[in-house]
């Protein structure tokens, strides 16, 4: 379970994110969509610590941390609760793709060399990339070197993985393996908290979509309400021009 | 005048006597100052406390002066400082026994220091952030992304630059025969001198530091192609 409360972030003066509360259940997943600036990869790197957020509460697990006075050692802690799959994937170059998988495994959380070999095999044949194990990342397409940004994820068995926009980098006909495998480990019951502006991959595998515009969750639901009966006229405007007109028509129609 | 061609050959056995102190001249001090680099570039890049000036200041002094000055400075200062010292506490050292040429390794490591510091630290900059976060994400300490993930690209992307710095202090290594420290050069010079044959003399010598200079460069070249063969796209 993730609770975040009142979670503040200003850079240089400008506040992008406004006291942000979102809670998320066990096994849900969460798309947040919201037109760019709007602070939705702020609010995942406040997540995880890699920005320390200026106030509010983070608690991941049964980790609990005050953002005002956390330590070094508690902001550890609550980074290992989570993992992050990026825009760029940022796989570690000078390792090969298994190297890549294992090195969280016995760097930060200790496995044993033979079972954390083991345990990334496994992920990354679930990936689809048991063929390309010793590769290096230069060698491997986008759409590839996702999956094993994804497998890297996985395999550290973490309370919550945190996508941060995981197709947008990628040539067209290659965000489809990705977003399958996505929707694969969706399944799965694991907890998650996707950055998308892939509309149809967002209402097919969400519990719950998010809408944020100017720092603040404008609007929360369903696929069914965000996409098809949005309240706010914000949330509207943004789906209208994501999509052209007529990709999302209204409910009522589409029931006939 | 004319030049004795037979007698470069006579010169260049006589000189390459001197190449081991060349060697030791060039690699000790790369290597002491590999660490001091190391640390003052991740003092500067962490921006640590108090350190952080004075790695600063360090760094701009050693590349802001010429290294006969340091050398200068380190031969007559030393010991100097040491006989005041000596003689306030009755130490009884001698300083004239110090061998000269530790003074000379002591200038030369605080100014390969200081050039490595800047080698490593753009090194280090040159490796994405990305990576260093994706680091942390998995869970690593700062000490563990930056030992595991971060300095091996960028002591391998550095390659080049090593390179150039080795054949640098390779070459800056003859200043030593100012202080009568019997190197390449210093070898050269007494050759020429004893012989009267000045030319042939030193182009022995420019043959041996051309020599060591394509094979320091030749093995750069294939430690580089083999340490960074990961960024080259293909199959392995
Ligand atoms: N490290 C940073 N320094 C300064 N400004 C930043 C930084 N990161 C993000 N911002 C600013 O915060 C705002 C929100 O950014 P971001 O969270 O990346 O939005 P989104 O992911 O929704 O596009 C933007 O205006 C961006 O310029
Ligand atoms: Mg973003």
């Amino acid at each position: 379970m993730i609770n975040l409360k009142g979670i503040k972030k200003s850079f240089n003066k400008s506040e992008v994110l406004k006291g942000i509360n979102l809670k998320i259940e066990k096994g849900e997943v969460v798309t947040i969509l919201g037109p760019s600036g709007s602070g939705k990869t702020t609010l995942l790197r406040c997540l995880n610590f890699l920005e320390k957020p200026d106030g509010g509460m983070v608690q991941i697990g049964n980790i609990k941390v005050d953002t005002e006075k956390a330590t070094k050692k508690e902001m550890l802690t609550i980074r290992k609760q989570s993992a992050m799959v990026f825009q760029h994937y940022n796989l570690f170059a000078h390792k090969t793709v298994l190297q890549n998988v294992m090195e969280g495994l016995i760097v930060a959380k200790r496995v044993k060399k033979k079972d954390a070999r083991y345990r990334s095999e496994l992920v990354l044949e679930k990936v689809g990339l048991k063929d390309k194990l010793h590769h290096y990342p230069s060698q491997l397409s986008g759409g590839q070197q996702q999956r094993v940004g994804i497998a890297r994820a996985l395999a550290l068995n973490p309370e919550v993985i945190l996508f941060d926009e995981p197709t947008s980098a990628l040539d067209p006909e290659l965000v489809g393996e990705v977003l399958s495998v996505i929707k694969t480990i969706a399944k799965e019951g694991i907890t998650m908290v996707v950055v998308t502006h892939e509309m149809s991959f967002a209402r097919e595998v969400s519990d719950r979509v998010l809408f944020m515009d100017g720092g603040v969750i404008v609007e929360e639901g369903t696929p069914l309400e965000i996409f098809h009966a949005p309240k706010e006229e914000r949330t509207r405007r943004f789906l209208q021009r994501i999509s052209g007109d007529s990709f999302f028509p209204p409910l009522k129609e589409r029931v006939n | 005048m004319t030049i004795d061609i037979p007698f470069i050959w006579t010169a260049f056995k006589e000189i390459i006597k001197s190449l081991p102190i060349t060697l030791i001249l060039t690699l000790v001090p790369l290597a002491i100052g590999f660490l001091i680099g190391l640390t003052v570039a991740l003092v500067r890049i962490y921006k640590t406390r108090f350190l952080y000036q004075a790695a600063n200041g360090y760094v701009s002094f050693f590349r802001g002066t010429p290294i006969i000055m340091h050398i200068m400075v380190i031969y007559y200062g030393i010991p100097l400082l040491i006989d005041q010292v000596s003689s306030k506490f009755d130490l009884n050292i001698q300083t004239n026994k110090i061998p000269i040429i530790l003074f000379v390794l002591i200038a030369l490591s605080l100014a390969a220091g200081a050039y490595l510091s800047e080698i490593i630290r753009s090194g280090i900059i040159s490796v994405s952030t990305g990576q260093l976060e994706a680091a942390y994400s998995v869970g690593m300490t700062k000490y563990q992304a930056m030992f595991r993930i971060v300095l091996p690209q960028a002591l391998a992307l550095s390659i080049p630059n090593f390179t150039n710095l080795f054949v640098g202090f390779l070459h800056t290594s003859s200043i030593a025969f100012l202080v009568s420290e019997k190197e390449l050069t210093g070898a050269a010079n007494i050759v020429a001198s004893t012989n009267l044959k000045f030319l042939e003399a030193f182009i022995a010598a420019g043959i041996v530091y051309w020599g060591l200079t394509i094979m320091v460069e030749g093995i750069s070249f294939l430690l580089e192609k083999k340490v960074t063969s990961y960024s080259r796209g293909g199959v392995s």
